[in-house]
């Protein structure tokens, strides 16, 4: 892109992402980004005008993680392994004179794909613009709600991540935002052989197609990016991620 | 000429004569030398001066002279008409600093009456208010200092003087208006305290106030190299003092302090936070009742939404120091402060769980922790709710949220009356508790609730466990038959509940019952070891299902009240398993939960008053296993590392024996009680059979457990050459041999006297043994080298600076040069035999000796060095680096770094490459300036070791290499590592590689390994977060 069209698509893109939301609540949206304010001014605005104040939150151990995953192997003995470090790893017993058997081939052995879980753990730990908590503990994102598809034809590389956020009020002005969030980190975690659809989840909010309608348009999806406050906020969103 | 004028000539050129020259006067003064009247005479005309500068300079001779003349040699009438002549110039503009000075020498010379006192300070006020027009603060400071000596010396004259004239103290106060200098304010805020704390301020109060609280909030920052030491923080504390310092306050500071609590700026925030809760506790109940609840309105947000964690930590403490201030006072007080606070909370738990019930949750347990008094009005005020809206509660998640608050006013009660091990600050009253009168019903709901709910509610359980483990601890509450009821539910589920998930509840349980053994030691021995022991077999079948029945007993070793019958019940249990031949697995198993209990247990073997007794029973009968014949030696002590295992259980248990026991033992190190002489076994005998050789990984821990003093079966030398030639032999198994050499290692560290270390190695190094010999080099000559090696560098032999180079010489030998260089980690590798406690000698500087005299070396060797032998070089640096502390490295960096980054080019050589990289990493946090002019190459290295195979075609070893694969643990130090790039290099160096990095990187999110993906994704995001000014295309 040359500088000029550049800087053009900038000036415009705060009045092109604002239009298309439809509802009354989204107006608050185009305040909550004016092109001119600084972050400070718009945190505060938000601070002042949570639509939820006090969200229902869920305790860290029981959100989904791999380690509960009962598929996870077992220890066979069914102990903790609380005896194995008993004898240092360092003892007079490892002989670096013999070089390890453990070839790298053995330890690359098998594959451990993409799955679901990978996909929620990418996404779970962005915060919530309004809230100093994860989307996972404010069930915002969930993992039942997260689905690969696989490619559509064998020739084909391409599988489809599909997530579905669940906002935590239904006329959340904010949605748009947290989709755009979820969007642009996995655009930016996971490899290009996947496309990456985020909607909001049916009826869990008042204007669920428009919204939609924004999340899934390249177009203005690419021209909201390139507005520099909004993409302070999401970098703000993304800061928990580790 | 006089001193006078001599001293007006130094006071520019030289000030150090100048006052030499004040001192002699002084001198003289008191000699007789000199009349007063004399001195002042001289001064006279230059008082009378034109230039102010020179008035002012004659004051300060006069200050400078008073100062040095001794006591006692000024008359009071002669203190007195110089006291009154210098107030006199205090008029004149020039010169109010000496004045001061002068005035304070005066006072130090002599004690004045009020009246005197009186006119200083009236005569200041009238001639120098207000103070500020004094530019210097040279020449405000001594004023200020003078009139905190006189506040802190003549307290009553002050007072009376305020009370005789009612506009004093409003000229007072502004007097000091407008100070800005930290030094003068640190001065005027301890002056002020005191009428703040000790007069009748009266509508003064005001005034008092904003004079101090004009500063709030500091926001002073030292000048770099500040050299009064002043902080932020002193100037804070004074300030706090002052606002806190009286109840007439209260009008004016709470609401002030309230209004800046808006701030955003969390600093701020952070000082109101911590001036409220020291007001709240100075002020006094009676005060306190009017501001009550105007501060829990404010405060309670700071809770309810946490800005930071801190702030709403000091709001809490607020919350809690207006409490304990109430309590002081009338019932009633009280009462009104809480009922809102209680009914908010109560309100807030309905909905429970969200972030306000976990924040009220909070609050109660602050509020609750507070006083006795306090702990009772909460509970008698929250309880009920919280039980009925439980009982009443129709989701698991609402049960927990509640559940929660009910733990945390437990867990109020315990810090409040403490538990049963000693009291808490409400002393002996736990008779009046009024949890009593809740504790069947929360018990019934909380054993319950562990007992009854699914195992997949594992936060629900957690909950309730965790809320019996503090209802067991508060003081004397539950009787013997409730704990005991806890003990066996958390006895079922460590023995006997399927297990679920990461087993949580299972590990909590079985730290809740260590805890309980802390505190109620008996009950759990009778209630909870039976079941356990039941669950663990005299002989085993197929069932594993006594391991986590086993470590979950070792466990409660860690508590010493139960230790003793832990190791006792576990050592029978491992008789009685031989006798009936159990396993070898069971045995092994029996085995780490002995050596396990007896290196966590509190008391530690070593200074247990039972270890005459555990040497006798533990160790002496292990040992006679190990070479018996009969039946007494299990199957498993024909594996080595079940004898490795046995020998450590000695081991902890010999090394706290006395010198008589130890030497004793040592005579049988080798022969272990077979009653053969130690000339037919090993290491003495030749052409031993394998199965004999085996209890010498026994004798090397009883080894490494001696004292140095300890006396060896025979003479060092003989015994170091017996063991080099012993473990040359091929037939050796891996352990025995490996265990042969440390036991060299060991001989050399501790045996060998100070005096002998220099020339120990010379046997070896000497022909026939000649060890260093290229020609005779082979792998176990090698080890032998290393294992000798290891033991000088421990104790910085003055041996290493000749022994060095010849070591570093057989790194170009063409066969065995790669050999000898994967040793070079076994130098400093930390190691579990020679260590300290063992009583080795471990010098402090070790390493960087082994650092200076090695690395250098490698680094010219590696320069001249042919292509073929290089990585030798490399592999053998990796080994040193590998243990090196990064601040010895960090200073010598530099020229390592082109010798890393061609370790990142090797082929197959992993731990060479993660050491390298690993040192990248450290370099690049702590001196990221070194590496960035090399910012390209490693870049693109890192590149390179992130994906399995390397895209780049390898300069020296052609197709063939090519088909080395990176392993994970490599591909994900490299991303680790460079993702500290950004953070740490100029964003101007990087910029021409971040296009490059981000697109190369979405090979590494596709990675077959879960890990490596993870941190792909890490190191993209701070790739592609770095600044993106200047990337305009």
């Amino acid at each position: 892109m040359k500088a000029s069209s550049h800087s053009s698509a900038r000036n415009s893109s705060a009045v092109r992402w604002a239009p298309h939301v439809t509802a009354v609540r989204d107006d608050r949206l185009h305040e909550h980004f004016p092109r001119t304010s600084p972050l400070s001014a718009l945190i505060n605005t938000m601070d002042i005008d949570k639509e939820n104040a006090n969200p229902t939150i869920l305790n860290p151990s029981d959100l989904p993680s791999r380690r509960t995953d009962s598929s996870i192997k077992k220890r066979e003995d069914g102990g903790t392994g609380l005896f194995d470090d008993l004898i240092p790893s360092y003892t007079y017993l490892s002989d670096p004179f013999e070089r390890p058997v453990a070839s790298s081939d053995s330890e690359d052995g098998y594959a451990e794909d993409i799955d679901e879980q990978e996909v929620y753990d990418l996404i779970s730990s962005i915060s919530d613009p309004e809230h100093p908590l994860s989307l996972g503990s404010l069930a915002v994102v969930n993992l039942p709600d997260i689905h690969i598809l696989p490619p559509t034809s064998p020739q084909s590389p391409i599988s489809t991540v599909l997530v579905e956020i669940t906002p935590t009020v239904t006329h959340c002005s904010l949605a748009t935002v947290i989709g755009l969030g979820v969007r642009v980190r996995l655009e930016q975690a996971l490899p290009p052989r996947f496309r990456i659809d985020v909607r909001i989840k049916k009826g869990t909010h008042s204007t669920d197609d428009a919204v939609n309608k924004q999340l899934g348009d390249k177009e203005r999806v690419a021209a909201a990016l390139e507005n520099s406050t909004l993409m302070d906020v999401i970098r703000k969103m993304h800061s928990t991620c580790d | 000429m006089s001193d006078i004028q001599r001293y007006l000539l130094d006071y520019d050129k030289n000030k150090s004569d100048a006052v030499e020259t004040a001192r002699q006067s002084a001198m003289r003064l008191q000699r007789g030398d000199l009349k007063l009247l004399k001195l002042i005479e001289e001064m006279g005309e230059f008082f009378n001066s034109e230039d102010a500068q020179i008035r002012a300079k004659t004051m300060a001779y006069l200050a400078e002279v008073l100062a040095a003349v001794p006591q006692k040699v000024l008359a009071l009438q002669q203190r007195n008409v110089l006291c009154d002549f210098v107030l006199s110039r205090i008029e004149d503009s020039a010169g109010l600093g000496y004045c001061a000075r002068a005035l304070a020498a005066l006072e130090e010379r002599g004690k004045w009456d009020n009246d005197r006192v009186k006119t200083v300070v009236e005569t200041l006020l009238e001639h120098t208010h207000p103070l500020r027009e004094y530019k210097q603060q040279s020449e405000r400071y001594p004023v200020l200092r003078l009139i905190d000596t006189l506040m802190a010396r003549y307290r009553d004259a002050l007072r009376s003087l305020h009370e005789s004239s009612p506009d004093f103290l409003s000229r007072f106060i502004l007097y000091f208006d407008g100070e800005k200098d930290p030094r003068n304010l640190m001065v005027v805020f301890s002056i002020l305290r005191v009428p703040m704390v000790e007069w009748n301020v009266g509508s003064d109060a005001q005034l008092l106030f904003d004079s101090v609280f004009n500063y709030f909030p500091i926001t002073f920052r030292p000048p770099p190299d500040d050299p009064y030491g002043i902080t932020a923080q002193d100037l804070k504390d004074r300030l706090r003092d002052c606002i806190a310092s009286t109840p007439a306050f209260a009008p004016y500071a709470f609401p002030a302090l309230l209004d800046k609590l808006d701030s955003t700026s969390m600093n701020t925030k952070r000082d109101v936070l911590h001036t409220i809760t020291a007001s709240v506790t100075a002020y006094g109940p009676r005060t306190m009742s009017l501001y009550s609840i105007t501060l829990w309105d404010s405060l309670k947000f700071e809770i309810l939404n946490v800005q930071e964690e801190d702030l709403a930590e000091e709001a809490l403490n607020g919350l809690a120091a207006i409490a304990k201030t109430l309590s002081q006072g009338t019932p009633d007080q009280l009462n009104t402060y809480l009922k809102p606070i209680l009914k908010e909370c109560n309100e807030h738990m309905e909905d429970a769980p969200t972030k306000q019930s976990q924040a009220s949750a909070r609050i109660l347990q602050k509020l609750a922790s507070v006083s006795a008094d306090v702990n009772n009005f909460v509970l008698g005020g929250v309880l009920p709710q919280l039980l009925r809206l439980f009982q009443t509660a129709d989701t698991i998640a609402k049960r927990r949220g509640l559940l929660e608050v009910l733990v945390q006013l437990i867990r109020a009660n315990v810090q409040l009356y403490g538990d049963w091990r000693s009291v808490g600050p409400a002393g002996e009253s736990s008779s009046s508790n009024a949890l009593a009168q809740a504790q069947d019903q929360a018990l019934n709901i909380l054993l319950g609730g562990l007992q009854n709910v699914p195992v997949k509610e594992v936060s629900f359980r957690m909950v309730c466990l965790d809320g019996l483990l503090q209802l067991v601890k508060v003081r004397q509450l539950l009787n013997d038959d409730d704990i005991v009821r806890n003990i066996e539910l958390l006895n079922t589920i460590v023995i006997h509940e399927e297990s679920y998930g990461k087993d949580e509840v299972k590990a909590a349980a079985v730290n809740a019952l260590v805890e309980i053994a802390h505190q109620k030691p008996q009950a759990v021995v009778d209630k909870a070891f039976p079941a356990f022991m039941a669950q663990l077999p005299d002989k085993d079948g197929e069932s594993l299902a006594y391991v986590p029945v086993l470590e979950a007993f070792a466990k409660l070793a860690n508590e010493e009240k139960v230790f003793e019958t832990v190791v006792l019940r576990l050592k029978n249990k491992f008789a009685t398993a031989v006798q009936q031949e159990a396993s070898s697995r069971y045995l092994v198993a029996l085995l780490s939960a002995l050596l396990f209990a007896l290196n966590t247990g509190p008391g530690k073997a070593e200074q247990n008053a039972q270890t005459a007794l555990y040497y006798h029973d533990i160790a002496l009968p292990l040992l006679k296993r190990v070479s018996s014949m009969d039946g007494s030696h299990p199957k498993a002590f024909n594996d080595e590392s079940t004898l490795d295992l046995v020998g450590r259980i000695c081991s902890v248990i010999i090394r706290a024996q006395p010198a008589e026991v130890q030497n004793e033992l040592a005579l049988e190190m080798y022969t272990l009680f077979r009653g053969v002489p130690q000339e037919q076994l090993p290491p003495f005998g030749n052409n031993t059979p394998a199965e004999q050789t085996k209890p010498m990984v026994v004798s090397t821990h009883l080894l490494s457990s001696f004292r140095r003093d300890t006396a060896l079966p025979c003479e060092v030398q003989l015994l170091i050459s017996t063991l080099v030639d012993f473990s040359q032999q091929d037939s050796l198994s891996r352990m025995v041999r490996l265990a042969s050499l440390r036991q060299i290692s060991l001989l050399m560290n501790k045996y060998i006297p100070t005096s002998a270390v220099r020339t120990c190695m010379d046997p070896l190094i000497k022909p026939p043994i000649d060890l260093f010999s290229p020609e005779k080099l082979d792998p176990n000559r090698i080890r032998v080298i290393f294992a000798c090696l290891k033991a000088l560098v421990l104790r910085n032999s003055p041996s290493l600076p000749s022994l060095y180079p010849k070591l570093l010489s057989l790194l170009s030998n063409p066969t065995h040069g790669d050999a000898v260089a994967r040793g070079f980690t076994t130098l400093l590798q930390p190691d579990d035999l020679l260590t300290k406690p063992n009583h080795c000698q471990i010098s402090g500087l070790h390493k960087q000796k082994t650092f200076a005299l090695l690395v250098p070396s490698i680094t010219q060797s590696f320069r001249e060095a042919d292509s073929a032998i290089k990585p030798n070089y490399l592999i053998a640096l990796s080994g040193i680096l590998k243990w090196m502390p990064f601040e010895i490295v960090v200073e010598e960096v530099t020229p390592l770094v082109p010798l890393l980054l061609q370790s990142l080019d090797l082929r197959g050589e992993d731990l060479v490459k993660e050491a390298a990289i690993s040192t990248f990493t450290s370099v690049i946090q702590e001196r990221p300036k070194v590496v960035e002019e090399h910012a390209g190459s490693l870049i693109a290295r890192l590149l390179d070791n992130s994906t399995p195979l390397s895209s780049r075609p390898t300069p020296s070893q052609g197709g063939a290499a090519a088909q080395v694969v990176t392993p994970p643990s490599v591909r994900a130090a490299a991303l680790r590592c460079l993702a500290l790039i950004p953070t740490h290099f100029r964003h101007e160096v990087l910029l021409p590689y971040r296009r490059q990095v981000v697109k190369r990187l979405t090979g590494a999110l596709d990675d077959r390994k879960r890990e490596v993906r993870s941190f792909a994704v890490r190191c993209r995001t701070t790739w592609l977060g770095m600044d993106e000014v200047g990337d305009d295309d």
